[in-house]
Parts: C-alpha cells; structure tokens; sequence
C-alpha cells in the first residue's frame, strides 16, 4: 500500500532521515518508536507530503506521491493528524469534523451527515456543538482524530494521540484506534507510550537518528539489543505491559 | 421563517431602511448618508471576504478601489461607457488580485499586510506620474451625462444602485457561511497546515478569496468614482481607505456577514454627523473625527476584539446558559 525507498530528508547540515525503507501493506498497524528527536514527525511530514524529500522514492497504492502537495496526498486516501493539535479553534467541533468530510463530499448537508456518524464513532457527540478551542486536550486529540478520518482515509498517520493524556483518555482512545483499524483504515502511528504500543501495533519500526534500526513484531522489538540501547534503556516486559 | 438567526433579521431590516428611504424622504444629504453607508458597507464586506473568511488581512485594499476608480473615470472621460470601464476595472482587479494573492502566498498575517500596503503604493505613484495616461496628481474630473447607461444618476437612483452592490456583497458573505467553499476557507482561516491534511488547496483556495474580493472592491471603485464625480491618485490609493474597509470589518464583526454593515453604520454615521457639526466657523475641529474614530477602535479592541456582532452573540450565549 505504502512504500517508501531510501527516503532521505535533511535540513541543512542535519540530516532528519536517513536513507528510509519502510513497507506497508493494507490492513497493517504499523507503530514508530524512537527517542526525541529520531525523525519520525519528520518522516510523517515526508509520506504526508509537508516537506519534499531530497533522496528516494514514495509510492502510494502504486502512485509515486513523492513531492506532491499534502492537499492533494490527502485526496488520494493518505492523512494525518499533528502531534501538536491543530484544531480550528473557533469553529465548532461539528464544522471541524464537517470541514475533513467535505474533503469526499461535494455538498454541505451530506458532510454534515457524515461529521455525525464520525462524532458518534470518536465519541465526542456530547461536545459537538463546542468550540474546538475550548476542548481539554484529551478530546483535542479526538477531534484530531476524527477530523481526518471525516476525509476517508485509507491510510492515516497519527502522530502521538495519546501523549499527555490521563489512564482513562488513555483507555478511550486505544479503544478509538482499535475501532478506526477494524474499519478498515491502514495505521501507522508514532507514539512514546510504549505499553500501549506494545498492545496495539502489530509491527513496530524503530526510528534513531533519522535511522530505521531494527523492525519487527512487538516481541522481537522489546528484545532487540538496539533498541533497548537507545531507547528502551531496559529489557521491556510486555507481561507487564 | 421564524428560525431566521437575529443577525439575518438585522441585516433585512438594515436593507430594507435603505430602500425605503427615498420614499420617505428626498433630502440630499440623508441620501447621501444613505449611500455611503451602503457603499462603504459593501466595500469593507468586500474586504471581509479576504480579511474575515480567509484570514487574508489586507491593508492594501485601496489599490483594486483605485483600479476600479480610474477604470470608470477615465473612461467616462473619454466620452465611453463607464459600465466598460467598471467592467475593465473588475478584470484589472481580478489580474493584480491573483498576481498579489500568488506572490504573498506564503506572508502570514502583518507580512501579508504590509506587502498589500506596498502594492497599493506603488499603484499610487504610478497614478500620479503616469501623466498623459491618468492625468497625474491633477485628477480626472468625472463628466456629468444624464442617464443609466452613462451612470449619470439622480440620488434616489443611486440609493438602488448601491443597495444592489450591497445585497451582491453581503449574499456573497452569506455563500461564504453556508457552503462547501466557505467551510474551507474558514479551514485555511483557522489552520492552514491542517486544512492541507483535509485534501484543501490552501494557496488556491486564498487565491480565489482574494481575487473575489478584489474584484467586489474594484466595482465598488467604479460606482465611487461615478457618484462622487472626482478621482485623485492620493485618495483613492491611500492607506486611509483601506483602513476603512478593514476598520468597518473589525468594528462589526469580521467574519461575519452583517458586521461590515454595522461597522459602516457606526462609522460613517459618526463621520457625517461630526463633519457636519464641525463645518463653517469650527472647521478647524474637522479632524476631531479622527480622534474619536480611533478611540472607538482602542475600546472595541480592549473590550469587544469580535466587534459588535461578537457582542451580541456573547449576550445570546450568556441568556442561553442562564435558561438552560
């Protein structure tokens, strides 16, 4: 669905990503760790079309996408989310959600039909009619969340939702992840909650110094001997997790 | 038509006032008012497609009123058709509109503002130097010919004339709030990086905002300029119109499709009156206008950064919460 060759992307002298491969297939729930500063918002703006990458290739469903605009990478199927929440903050979380459907859909009343449904699945129908600026952060980050999946994406990006949130927003919104993924959307999803990782991703793709330096499942990742140097600092124990 | 928002209510009744005037009252100076509210109104809502739908804040707005100005004039002044030249103007306006759009892409807020005042500057010294074209810094005196054609108007006709600018304008603000384009707009308003990742051409989308309020502005221009019969480069292009249009906007409401209205309303209302009061022997106090405009723009930011339509929306939400 998703394949990237040897995708570089530098700023300046400091090279963000280096020379990354990466494969993801339909269905996948691919997840990204990596200390700060690793590159992998970096590589979330590469795929999603914010920066342009000085070397290799990104083909999107059989699409080369490399270097095109993010609106038009958006229309294709492929969206994201920020990990710094950009909501519209004085529009509603209705027109929010209704502006993402407005992405498929040509006519306003049927956007807003749609921007429902999503409300509903991402559980902020309560909130609809409130300001996306007076959300606490936990919902930010659902609104987030909803927002792109108003464009149908098939593959969507989401770029630490559950950073800074508390055990019960934590809960709601794995749950809201799982649901997304067993609708049918292709994830992948960057996050520093390594326990909800662990639970969630059925591959895991090991980011260091603009570096991809190990790739596997869940278990094999919390075993490998480079990414407990450089990241896990200990063996993790997924009985715990 | 009882779930018709109060804003839609104020706005018909607003319109209707003016219709209704020439009936009632044939005083030329009433009418006069009566027209450059509608006119000033029209033209700030013209600005508030760029400025409050798409977050586009020009200061530089005076360069399309000043195309559709000398579009008009100058052709009326040949002895050709203003309607031509108002028709000429929009399609210059439309060229610079997209031309400023494109090349301040990528200026956000008061970059965006400053690269629209120097454009409007720049237009200004082409008017006053371009001498056998525009007649410089002289002016163009606007020949009076009798008819609708030639846009030789009594001032009841006017009235309608200018009330028809202003339903255009205010219909296109109200497009604006209720469909798919204006939804997005209102993206690219709020966050333009997020607006990208819902499959918006943002730069497209401000471009098009932008050359339409041009276009608005530009016409707006061209009845000016036939009304009032006097075109000169320092006013027309001037830095104080475009405050006008932007003031209008901020002091109503920006956003919204009445504020334009109501801050022409206040504005131009209190500029009449002041320069009447101030006329003859106290002419000297004519600039006191000045002073009180800017006080009302310091307590409307401090205390009302919405305008006055955010004042009233503020109240219904107060009364909403305390009946709930």
């Amino acid at each position: 669905m998703l394949t990237l060759e040897s995708v570089t992307k530098r700023f300046g002298g400091l090279t963000a990503v280096r020379a990354v491969s990466l494969e993801v297939r339909r269905g996948d729930l691919l997840g990204i760790i990596g200390p700060n500063g690793a590159g992998k918002t970096t590589l979330f703006n590469v795929i999603a079309g914010y920066y342009r990458p000085e070397e290799g290739r990104i083909v999107f469903e059989g699409r080369d996408v490399t270097g095109l605009p993010a609106h038009a990478i958006s229309r294709l199927g492929l969206t994201r989310t920020f990990q710094i929440v950009k909501p519209f903050g004085n529009l509603s979380v209705a027109d929010n959600v209704m502006i993402g459907a407005l992405t498929r859909l040509q006519r306003v009343r049927d956007a807003r039909v749609e921007a429902e449904r999503v409300i509903a699945l991402c559980g902020l129908g309560p909130h609809a009619a409130a300001r996306a600026r007076a959300l606490p952060i936990g919902l930010r980050k659902r609104l987030e969340v909803a927002r792109a999946l108003a464009t149908r994406p098939r593959l969507l990006l989401l770029d630490e939702v559950m950073a800074g949130l508390n055990p019960s927003e934590l809960t709601g919104i794995i749950d809201l992840v799982r649901r997304v993924h067993a609708e049918g959307v292709t994830l992948i999803v960057i996050e520093h909650v390594m326990a909800a990782m662990m639970r969630l991703a059925q591959r895991i793709v090991m980011l260091h110094h603009g570096e991809k330096i190990a790739e596997g499942t869940p278990q094999e990742i919390a075993h490998d001997r480079r990414v407990i140097d450089a990241y896990l600092g200990d063996e993790f124990n997924l009985a715990e997790a | 038509m009882s779930r018709l928002p109060l804003d839609r209510w104020v706005a018909i009744v607003l319109f209707a006032a003016a219709g209704l005037t020439p009936l009632v009252v044939r005083d030329v100076f009433i009418l006069d008012s009566v027209i450059l509210i509608l006119l000033w109104g029209a033209l700030s809502a013209a600005w508030n497609v760029a400025g409050g739908y798409a977050g586009q804040v020009s200061l530089g707005h005076a360069a399309f009123f000043g195309i559709g100005t000398y579009a008009a004039a100058l052709m009326s002044a040949r002895g050709q058709n203003p309607w031509l030249g108002l028709a000429i103007g929009i399609g210059l306006s439309v060229g610079a509109g997209a031309m400023i759009g494109y090349l301040s892409n990528r200026l956000k807020g008061p970059y965006f503002a400053l690269s629209t005042i120097a454009f409007a500057e720049v237009l200004k010294i082409v008017a006053s130097r371009w001498r056998g074209f525009t007649a410089g810094s002289e002016g163009v005196p606007v020949p009076f010919r009798p008819g609708f054609a030639t846009l030789g108007l009594g001032h009841v006709a006017w009235v309608y004339l200018i009330l028809a600018a202003a339903l255009l304008a205010y219909g296109l603000q109200v497009y604006l709030e209720r469909s798919r384009v204006g939804y997005q707009l209102a993206g690219v308003r709020e966050d333009e990086d997020a607006a990208e990742a819902l499959g918006i051409a943002t730069r497209r989308r401000k471009v098009q905002a932008i050359v339409a309020s041009a276009a608005l502005t530009s016409l707006g221009g061209s009845l000016w300029a036939q009304y009032v019969g006097f075109v000169d480069p320092s006013h027309v292009f001037s830095i104080d119109l475009s405050v006008r249009f932007a003031l209008n906007s901020i002091i109503g409401g920006m956003g919204t499709a009445l504020g334009p209205f109501l801050g022409s309303v206040l504005i131009t209302t209190l500029e009449t009156y002041l320069r009447a009061t101030f006329s003859g022997a106290k002419a000297g106090f004519t600039g006191i206008y000045l002073i009180i405009y800017g006080v009302v723009l310091i307590l409307i930011v401090r205390f009302a950064p919405e305008g006055v339509t955010g004042i009233a929306a503020r109240w219904r939400t107060r009364r909403d919460r305390a009946h709930a």
